[in-house]
């Protein structure tokens, strides 16, 4: 027995077990108290970032997009926009690390830089999440339809279709949030891998039918304009965005610290990976077929332009699944942030409620479910196509998303100081992310004024209606602001001795 | 962020040697401790410092209070039990018991076989705490007589007779027998007999879970345990 001891240094945590110290100031329940705790599993928070960033849809759709406003530098764009969201993502988790919070970067932001800094993160994140739930509502229905088209022939491409498809998605989004998060990561996990790897599998088989002088054009491009860069990063950002969104499962995760950081790591180097690969495959096989870059069909046209057209329809069925999986996941993180503000006191406190039996945050789904289905539906019928939905929805997400991004990254080093935690490699990462992000978003929103004004018209009226709510709070509600910042502390349950 | 995979490998024996000493500085400072307390204490870089409490919460050996600065010891830790349990004497009756080792795990029989006594004669709980070093520990417990609540007898010192008589010590109030309705237990509650050394100071005492009616006449129950009583501060001292 004598040569395993342990050295005689354990005195006092012996002594700490045999007594366990009572802790002043734990409580018994957290104010997240009625969401699920501490019980889903790596995989399923894994599924939620995954879902959210929906790596199948933006591998089918953004080196398109990038393309616009690079031309050439499409590679340079992906490569410098994964190395900003490695950034973020290191910021993002030393919160991570430190607090489980289901209002993710709000509840960040205000333990940082206070409730006004936080309540413009908390509006840029619902903004960022609710048009990009949209986004993946028209983009499923979208896809749909051009499946069921090439199923049915052309009664499928009438309008009533479009509308139903709209409706028809929002109601599977609302019945699988409901049953919980376990079956809506789950569920999102499976669809996101298989469209995946049908894209996957598709740019396996365009690589190799091409010739090694093929290969080599997408690098040997003549070099693109810097302008035009930074455009296509903050375009190629957008494709990222969504991988932070574990971290609305703060409470519901077992083993929070270690399984959100670990998620939004490996789900940025991972999606970064794939991107960058199939952005590389596309410009080889778009310039070697002479495919322009339009219309975000260049997947599809590749398919069938390489004989593999059936690919090309299952494709169709995994992008739309893949477009729900995101509608899923964004509505999944939006409606805890919904949720954290109705407990704070912030937003009415009936969508703090939860639905007891299924422990799913119901009163925030029932408000931002409906809103996800009827923007989509008012663009289908003020006849817009869904691409120019699309186009319009990723814009105002973006920037809402940029923002929330540049205001958790700026509050890290205050937050750090706060609790005396604080180190000059966090400091310099955050500082770089910061003002990354900032160029980042400044830019995409000049660019964006040339080529969605409507869209950076809506951005603005959304940030004049965000002010405006926040002077509101102040004046009237200004107990619920000094509230803000809950999250799901620890409980006795968690403490040695605890019950 | 190295290091935060579950798997232990050989080529980090400092971060084991880290982190027990991390969770050991934390039992010492006890609740509330901060980062940069541990780092000063342990004169541990403070990156490393905060690697391994972070290392140490997710694994959730420790917790974070919830101002987020202070740290606490977290449920996982009892898991340590045994690893803690054998850190070495820590109380002169363990070094005592040291130089027997067949009663080295077991309390000391003596005491043991008194209390047994005891319970044959008694209709109710019987169990014997010590009160070394000013701390409450329960060193023989009834074991047809479960405690109700043992964790908040050990940590509110006010839920028992036990704790009574260590609360009337420490105010310089010593008092030879205590009382206490049991909260968790309606129409229950303990009655507990101070043991003493010769000096007078207190080294134990023996606890008696009865029926609350029985409380009225505190004097009739320690008139009952007297010749025990006796015998275990014999022992005892």
């Amino acid at each position: 027995m004598t040569a395993e001891n342990p050295p005689d240094r354990l005195v006092a945590l012996g002594r700490a077990i045999a007594r366990p110290p009572v802790v002043a100031g734990v409580e018994r329940t957290s104010p997240m108290a009625g969401l699920e705790r501490r019980t889903v599993g790596f995989v399923d928070v894994l599924a939620q970032s995954i879902g959210a960033v929906a790596p199948a849809a933006g591998t089918a759709t953004v080196p398109a997009l990038i393309a616009v406003q690079t031309g050439s530098g499409v590679l340079i764009a992906v490569a410098l926009a994964w190395l900003l969201a490695i950034c973020v993502g290191a910021t993002l988790n030393q919160f991570a690390l430190r607090l489980a919070a289901p209002g993710s970067l709000y509840t960040f932001t205000t333990k940082g830089l206070g409730s006004g800094a936080g309540f413009a993160a908390g509006s840029g994140l619902l903004v960022g999440y609710g048009f990009i739930a949209m986004f993946g509502v028209v983009g499923a229905g979208y896809f749909l339809q051009s499946f069921l088209g090439v199923l049915t022939g052309p009664w499928a491409a009438a309008p009533w279709v479009t509308a139903a498809l709209l409706v028809g998605v929002g109601a599977v989004c609302f019945g699988v949030l409901r049953r919980g998060i376990r079956l809506s990561a789950r569920v999102t996990l499976v669809i996101e891998f298989a469209s995946l790897l049908v894209i996957l599998t598709l740019l396996a088989i365009v690589l190799s039918r091409l010739s090694p002088a093929q290969l080599a054009a997408p690098l040997t491009a003549a070099p693109p304009a810097f302008g035009g860069v930074i455009a296509g990063t903050a375009v190629a950002l957008t494709a990222f965005v969504g991988f932070e969104s574990a971290a609305s499962l703060g409470r519901e995760a077992a083993r929070p610290f270690l399984s959100v950081p670990r998620t939004i790591r490996w789900t940025v180097l991972g999606v970064g990976a794939v991107y960058l690969l199939s952005s590389y495959t596309q410009l080889a096989g778009a310039g070697a077929f002479g495919i322009g870059f339009d219309g975000g069909q260049a997947v599809a046209r590749l398919a069938s332009d390489t004989d593999v057209a059936a690919i090309g329809t299952v494709l169709d069925l995994g992008l739309a699944a893949s477009f729900t999986a995101c509608a899923i996941a964004s509505l999944t993180a939006l409606s805890r942030a919904v949720f954290t503000l109705g407990r704070e006191g912030v937003l009415p406190r009936a969508v703090g409620r939860v639905e007891p039996l299924r422990k799913t945050p119901y009163r925030a789904l029932a408000l931002v479910v409906p809103v996800t289905v009827a923007v989509p539906l008012a663009l289908h019928l003020a006849g817009w196509s869904p691409w120019q939905s699309l186009e319009f929805l990723i814009v105002v997400s973006a920037a809402g998303y940029l923002l929330a991004y540049v205001l958790a990254t700026a509050a890290l080093p205050a937050f750090l100081r706060r609790i005396g935690e604080a180190s000059r490699r966090t400091d310099l990462v955050a500082c770089v992310a910061a003002v990354g992000l900032t160029a980042v978003l400044v830019t995409y929103l000049a660019v964006s004024t040339a080529s969605e004004p409507v869209a950076v018209a809506v951005v603005g009226g959304l940030a004049v209606l965000a002010a405006l709510a926040y002077v509101y709070l102040r004046l009237a509600r200004s107990r619920a602001l000094a509230r803000a910042g809950m999250f799901d502390h620890t409980t006795s349950s968690d403490l040695l001795g605890g019950s | 962020m190295a290091g935060q995979d579950a798997g232990l490998t050989g080529r980090q024996p400092g971060a084991v040697h880290g982190a027990l000493a991390v969770l050991e500085e934390v039992a010492r400072a006890g609740p509330g401790v901060t980062a940069q307390q541990v780092s000063a204490h342990l004169g541990l870089p403070r990156a490393t410092t905060y690697r391994l409490l972070n290392l140490l919460v997710q694994d959730e050996y420790l917790v974070r209070l919830p101002d987020l600065a202070g740290f606490a010891l977290g449920h996982k830790v009892a898991l340590l039990a045994g690893l803690a349990g054998v850190s070495g004497p820590a109380r002169a009756s363990d070094q005592a018991a040291a130089a027997h080792p067949a009663s080295a795990s077991a309390p000391a029989e003596e005491p043991h076989e008194i209390v047994v006594e005891l319970r044959a004669r008694i209709r109710g709980g019987v169990h014997l705490a010590s009160f070394r070093d000013g701390v409450l520990e329960l060193v023989d417990v009834d074991p047809d007589f479960p405690l109700s609540d043992e964790r908040r007898l050990l940590s509110d010192l006010s839920s028992s007779a036990l704790g009574a008589l260590l609360i009337a010590e420490r105010r310089r109030d010593p008092k030879p027998f205590a009382a206490r309705a049991t909260d968790a237990a309606p129409g229950r509650g303990c009655f507990a007999a101070a043991l003493r050394d010769p000096a007078g100071a207190l080294v134990g005492g023996i606890a008696l879970a009865v029926p609350a009616q029985r409380l009225a006449e505190p004097e009739a129950l320690l008139e009952l345990i007297e010749p025990e009583r006796r015998r275990l501060e014999a022992v005892l001292r």
